[in-house]
């Protein structure tokens, strides 16, 4: 069966069995590698990506519910050509980008927090990010990259 | 109408009327998918996906949320939004257990049809809330609409009939109803819980008068405790003396499962302090 969504933008059809995890199509059909395969279930992270602007597990997530949304990756926020986003560049100040496995996964759901909250409070960074783990950093240098990525992003603390 | 069946067949349904044809056409072989989150770890659970799928992601009807006398809440409404649902205390168990049910990536998908739909979830967090809760279910199939009371759905939930749908959730709100919700884990955040508590009380001049407290992950299935409720009515919300009396009427009630995150008796020893613990969460001040 067809599914049509956009990606980063990009409208796409895709031939799939609808049960198919969108991650696999993104990874393996539009070579998105950004999105990781961790724990399959839905509990790590690593495959967050965004959907109608919520972060979801990519692993869980049937292709056929993709059908019609717009879908966004870590591909998508920061082109060859352009300047890295608030996020990615806050996370790479401050050391929250180590060995970098959980990190597409962080940077969007990051993306999301602070698309709908351009000043949430350190509570709000630490639970949006309970479902992305980061075995590397202790997460204290995400938090407070993401606490710097609300300088940039909107008005000024 | 006609349905083709194809081996992992996916069908995207765009009304409930159509949903629910699907569905009967299929007979046992069918299945709706709603967010998709238990469905798609069937294989983790040994549970082979050969089924065949009725999307409902595109039927508006299953979408929204009205609050009056009662909150009528869709069955595609996410835990994400049902967490942030404007409603009083009455509705307290459910917010909490939908704000801390999973993580946000699963919450931002994850039903409360599929919740209440999933065969074999013990631990599912919005059951208890909408059993103490009083939760009424409003099933559709091609033959009409109907509505059922979710402890009812819960006991038959394995030999539904085929082409029935879950359509909507009614939480009747009534003056004087709070409730609450408490999940013991063996992390702070996500995980699926060892226990899960609701308890919703009706109060009238600072007494109980009605209780419902209902037990989530202990038995296979969600279950309201009828002793370990009635011994909170008749006293003041938060009397010791009757939430102990409530703890162990409610471990007396349970069989519990044996399981790798906890041993059965390890859920019996843990609950009354987890009703206490929900009890003491209930907030009146808006009651």
């Amino acid at each position: 069966m067809s599914y049509s969504f956009s990606v980063n933008g990009q409208e796409v059809d895709i031939e799939s069995p609808g049960l198919r995890p969108l991650l696999s199509v993104l990874r393996d059909d539009l070579g998105l590698l950004g999105a990781k395969l961790g724990c399959g279930e839905g509990r790590c992270g690593a495959c967050t990506v965004l959907v109608d602007d919520a972060p979801v597990a990519a692993c869980l997530y049937p292709v056929a519910n993709a059908d019609g949304s717009d879908v966004r990756t870590v591909e998508g926020l920061a082109r060859h050509d352009s300047e890295l986003t608030a996020v990615q560049d806050a996370l790479l100040t401050h050391g929250g980008v180590q060995c970098g496995a959980c990190i597409p996964g962080v940077v969007m759901t990051l993306t999301a927090l602070l698309d709908q909250d351009a000043r949430p409070e350190d509570s709000e960074v630490r639970s949006a990010l309970a479902g992305n783990i980061c075995r590397c950093t202790g997460y204290q240098k995400i938090v407070d990259a993401a606490m710097a990525a609300t300088e940039t992003n909107g008005d000024p603390r | 109408m006609s349905t083709t069946v194809a081996k992992n067949g996916v069908h995207i349904a765009t009304s409930m009327r159509e949903a629910a044809a699907m569905l009967a056409d299929l007979g046992e072989a069918g299945e709706a998918i709603a967010g998709g989150t238990w469905i798609m770890r069937a294989p983790d659970r040994d549970v082979p996906a050969h089924r065949q799928y009725v999307v409902l992601k595109h039927v508006p009807e299953l979408f929204g949320v009205s609050v009056a006398d009662s909150v009528d809440i869709g069955a595609m409404t996410t835990h994400t939004e049902l967490g942030g649902i404007e409603a009083g205390p009455a509705l307290s168990g459910i917010r909490q257990a939908a704000r801390e049910s999973a993580f946000p990536q699963v919450r931002n998908v994850a039903t409360v049809g599929g919740n209440i739909r999933a065969i074999g979830f013990a631990e599912a967090d919005l059951v208890p809330a909408m059993l103490a809760a009083r939760a009424r279910l409003e099933l559709t199939s091609p033959t009409g609409t109907s509505e059922e009371d979710i402890g009812d759905y819960l006991a038959t939930r394995h030999s539904r009939p085929a082409g029935e749908l879950i359509g909507r959730v009614r939480v009747p709100a009534p003056k004087g109803r709070a409730s609450a919700f408490e999940r013991l884990t063996v992390r702070a955040t996500g995980e699926y819980p060892i226990v899960n508590v609701a308890v919703s009380v009706d109060i009238d001049d600072s007494v109980v008068r009605d209780a419902r407290i209902a037990v989530g992950s202990v038995e296979p299935v969600a279950k309201l405790c009828v002793s370990a409720s009635q011994a909170l009515i008749g006293h003041r919300l938060g009397d010791s003396a009757a939430v102990d009396a409530a703890g162990v009427e409610a471990a007396g009630e349970l069989t519990s499962r044996e399981g790798l995150d906890a041993p059965g008796w390890y859920r019996l020893a843990v609950l009354p302090a987890l009703i206490r613990r929900a009890i003491a969460r209930i907030d009146l001040s808006s009651a």
